[in-house]
C-alpha cells in the first residue's frame, strides 16, 4: 500500500467512524425524547446508573475538587497578581476557569471512571449473551440498557461539574482574601458583574454535549465487540481512545463558538 | 381483554443479566412488558423465588448460583412473560449432572398456574433421560 493509498485508508476509516458515531447518536437522541422509553424498568436502570456515576463518586469528586480547584485558584490569583491585573481577576475567574476548566476536569473525570465500566459492561454483556437474552424476551436493548447510561452520563456531567465551579468559587472566596484582601461582599459583587449569561449557558450545553458523546461512544464501541473474549479489551481501548478524541473536538469547537 | 400467547425460552444460551440480582431477572419481564412499578414487580418476583423454595437466593448475582438454582431462575424469568408458553432448550445442558427429568418435572408443577403450556427440547440421543415422557 503507498503512503497516498494509506492516508485515503485512514481517510475512509476515520469518515466511517465518524459516521457510524453520528447516526448511533441519532438513534440514541431520537429515543431519549420519546415518551414510551421511559419504562419502569427503564427507570430503574436509571436511577442505578445515576447513583453509581454521580453519588458513589461524590467523596473522591469532592476531595479531588478541593484540592485541585484551591490550588488551581491559589495559583491563578497569584499570577494576576504579580501581572498587576488584579482588577481582572472576576473575568478569569468566570471566563475561564468556571466555564472552561469546570466540564472539562469533570468529564475526563467521568471519562476515566464511568465511561470506561460502561464501555467494558456493554462489551461483556455482549460476549456474554445477555444483550441477545435481552432481545429474546422482547426487551429493547436501546430503551433499556443504553438510553439510561446517556442520560445518566449528562446528568451526571452537567451537576458535577457545576458542583466543580461552586467548590472553586468558595475557594475563590478564600485566596482572595489571602490574596487581594477582598471580602466576601467584594468578592461576590466582582463575580456578579463578571459572569457572562450566555457563557453559562455554552458551558452548560458544552458539559451535556461531553455527557452525551462520553457514554454514546463507549456503548457503541462496547456493542461493536464479537462473541470472543479476546474482542473485549480492543472494544474498551479503541472506544477510550475515540471518547478522549470527542473530547478534543467537542473542547475546540466550544473555543471557537467562544472566539466569536 | 385478550393477550397473544408468548413463547418464553429457558435456555443455557440465553444467561441471567449478570450485573443484575436474581430478583431483578424475574421481575424485569413485569417492569418492561408491563409497565409494572419496581415495588409491585419485586413483590411478585420473591412471591414466585418462595414458589420454588429460592427466595434465599433473591439478592445473589448469576455467577454464585447453582446449577438448580440457575435454572429456577431462568425458569421463573420465562413465567413472568404473560401468558406464557415455556420453551425448555436442553434442560440437562443447563444442570448436566442430572440423569433423569424428574427434577425439571418437579420444577415445573411446583408453578403450573403460572403459564399456560410448556414444551421441552432436547436432541434424540438424550431420550433415555426422559423416561416415560418419550414412550
Amino acid at each position: 500500500m503507498s503512503f497516498i493509498e494509506k492516508i485515503g485508508y485512514f481517510a475512509i476509516s476515520l469518515a466511517k467512524s465518524f459516521t457510524d458515531i453520528f447516526f448511533f447518536a441519532g438513534i440514541i437522541l431520537r429515543r431519549m425524547l420519546r415518551r414510551k422509553t421511559y419504562s419502569s424498568a427503564m427507570r430503574t436502570v436509571l436511577v442505578n446508573q445515576i447513583y453509581f456515576t454521580s453519588v458513589q463518586i461524590l467523596p473522591v469528586f469532592l476531595v479531588v475538587s478541593i484540592i485541585f480547584g484551591s490550588l488551581l485558584i491559589g495559583i491563578v490569583f497569584q499570577l494576576l497578581k504579580g501581572l498587576g491585573l488584579t482588577e481582572f481577576f472576576g473575568n478569569v475567574l468566570m471566563g475561564l476557569i468556571v466555564t472552561e476548566l469546570s466540564p472539562f476536569f469533570t468529564v475526563l473525570l467521568i471519562t476515566l471512571r464511568s465511561g470506561s465500566a460502561i464501555n467494558t459492561e456493554i462489551a461483556v454483556m455482549k460476549v456474554n449473551g445477555e444483550i441477545k437474552t435481552l432481545e429474546t424476551f422482547r426487551i429493547d436493548v436501546i430503551d433499556y440498557l443504553l438510553v439510561p447510561r446517556v442520560i445518566n452520563g449528562v446528568a451526571s456531567l452537567v451537576l458535577l461539574s457545576s458542583l466543580f465551579s461552586v467548590v472553586l468559587m468558595f475557594s475563590g472566596i478564600l485566596f482572595s482574601n489571602i490574596i487581594f484582601g477582598i471580602g466576601i461582599d467584594a468578592y461576590t459583587n466582582i463575580l456578579l458583574n463578571s459572569a457572562n449569561f450566555s457563557d453559562i449557558v455554552i458551558a452548560l450545553l458544552k458539559c451535556a454535549i461531553f455527557g452525551f458523546f462520553a457514554t454514546v461512544i463507549p456503548i457503541r464501541s462496547g456493542l461493536s465487540a464479537s462473541n470472543e473474549l479476546t474482542s473485549i479489551p480492543i472494544a474498551v481501548s479503541g472506544g477510550m481512545v475515540n471518547v478522549f478524541t470527542a473530547i478534543m473536538i467537542i473542547e475546540v469547537l466550544s473555543l471557537i463558538t467562544k472566539l466569536f | 381483554m385478550t393477550h397473544n400467547v408468548q413463547a418464553a425460552t429457558v435456555s443455557v444460551d440465553l444467561p441471567l443479566i449478570s450485573n443484575q440480582e436474581v430478583w431483578m431477572n424475574i421481575s424485569l419481564i413485569k417492569q418492561y412488558h408491563e409497565n409494572m412499578p419496581l415495588a409491585q414487580a419485586h413483590d411478585i418476583a420473591i412471591a414466585a423465588l418462595q414458589r420454588l423454595g429460592l427466595e434465599h437466593i433473591a439478592f445473589k448475582r448469576n455467577p454464585s448460583l447453582n446449577n438448580e438454582e440457575r435454572f429456577g431462575v431462568m425458569l421463573l424469568r420465562a413465567v413472568m412473560v404473560r401468558d406464557a408458553i415455556v420453551i425448555i432448550d436442553r434442560p440437562f445442558k443447563i444442570i448436566p449432572h442430572l440423569n433423569k427429568i424428574n427434577f425439571f418435572l418437579d420444577t415445573l408443577k411446583k408453578i403450573e398456574d403460572f403459564y399456560i403450556n410448556c414444551h421441552i427440547y432436547d436432541y434424540k440421543w438424550m431420550e433415555e433421560r426422559y423416561g416415560e415422557l418419550c414412550p
